[in-house]
């Protein structure tokens, strides 16, 4: 009985800590070589 | 009665939400709008706006028959636009739709032979995504001598009704448009990283129930894959089963678009990237005023059609232009 409250405890926190970090943790952004460059006249004839 | 509104250039905006407002501030301005008549579900709340338009006759209106004008602008919350187009048909006038959702959309398409025959333009998505979208989509596509994908890509959101209506998209089917056949799709799927314009930058997108791959299909039928996503954080896929927690914002903005177009040029497989940054509520104004002005002026054809179906997208994103809208393209390298 004892050891099934442990593993209940040790499951609940880990979930709750894996949805912490689900919601509120960032990937990060990979790198990228480049830039957005505005179109104006000349681009829409 | 008849004579006496013969010269009156008459326009009505359906819904005075940030759009339907945006909209009618800019058909006021434009000099060519004599009367406005705006419809809203609480027309005593609108007595501080109508004071600020001037130069135009303005009268408010409460849900009902719609009146007989020349273009009747749907600017309310997605649903019903196809009856409300049809029974716009039926007096004459001129329709230019902003909703996004998917159902409303296809009714609109389904108008095309009634508004061919009435004679009338039926301008189905005038909004930012779809809107924007298409004519970005539309003109980079004019670059390739094959387009072999189209990947629609948004984020933000116009007015409160705009992010409720994104809520419900979140969780309904995408369709994608895959080897000449649509495919469903559960909305929330799909993960993607996305570099919008910056300072927006990289956004994980999803499927969702959105309109883009369904208008853009059209004028690329032989294209292989045709999809739409949209930004969205986690705490977004994981509340999008429940109600709204909270209230949305008043305004969703600032968003983006970006659209890749995968192909052919000149016997070379490319790819292309085009893009625009702005509040989608102030595009999407913007471009319902625009073909509003254009419908007065009977300078757009008849039938119901979307503005990535158009021969030429060149003269609305000079117009856009104009008004302080701007694309931009990428030039460069993204590794996601």
């Amino acid at each position: 009985m004892r050891v099934l409250r442990r593993a209940l405890l040790a499951m609940s926190v880990g979930t709750l800590v894996a949805a912490i970090l689900r919601l509120r943790g960032s990937g990060g952004v990979p790198p990228r070589q480049g830039r957005w460059r505005q179109l104006s006249g000349p681009d829409f004839r | 009665m008849d004579r006496i509104f013969a010269d009156v250039t008459t326009v009505a905006v359906i819904g005075a939400g940030v759009v339907g407002r945006r909209v009618v501030r800019q058909l006021a301005a434009s000099g060519l709008v004599d009367r406005l008549i705006l419809g809203s579900r609480r027309p005593e709340r609108l007595h501080g706006f109508v004071r600020q338009l001037i130069g135009v006759d303005v009268e408010v209106i409460a849900p009902g028959p719609l009146p007989s004008v020349d273009v009747t602008v749907l600017a309310q919350p997605a649903g019903g636009h196809g009856e409300l187009a049809d029974e716009a048909l039926g007096n004459g006038s001129h329709v230019v739709s902003v909703s996004d959702s998917l159902k409303d959309v296809q009714a609109l398409l389904d108008l095309d032979a009634v508004a061919t025959k009435a004679a009338r333009s039926v301008i189905v998505g005038a909004a930012f995504s779809p809107g924007m979208s298409c004519l970005l989509a539309r003109h980079a596509g004019s670059r390739f001598d094959r387009v072999e994908e189209v990947h629609v890509a948004r984020m933000g959101t116009g007015g409160p009704a705009c992010q409720r209506q994104l809520h419900r998209a979140r969780t309904k089917e995408a369709i994608d448009w895959r080897d000449g056949n649509w495919r469903k799709r559960p909305g929330g799927t799909g993960r993607e990283l996305v570099w919008f314009p910056d300072p927006l930058g990289a956004r994980d997108c999803y499927r969702a129930a959105l309109p883009d791959a369904l208008l853009l299909s059209t004028n690329f039928p032989d294209a292989d894959r045709i999809t739409a996503k949209v930004a969205g954080t986690r705490r977004d896929r994981l509340t999008a089963w429940l109600p709204m927690l909270r209230s949305p914002h008043s305004d969703g903005g600032p968003g983006a678009v970006r659209i890749e177009i995968r192909g052919v040029r000149n016997g070379v497989r490319t790819t292309d990237v085009i893009g625009a940054i702005d509040y989608p509520s102030a595009v999407a104004g913007a471009i319902a005023s625009i073909a509003t002005e254009w419908s007065i002026l009977d300078a757009l054809p008849s039938g119901s059609w979307s503005l990535g179906m158009l021969d030429d997208p060149v003269p609305w994103l000079r117009e856009l232009e104009k008004r302080g809208i701007t694309a931009a393209v990428y030039e460069g390298i993204s590794r996601s």
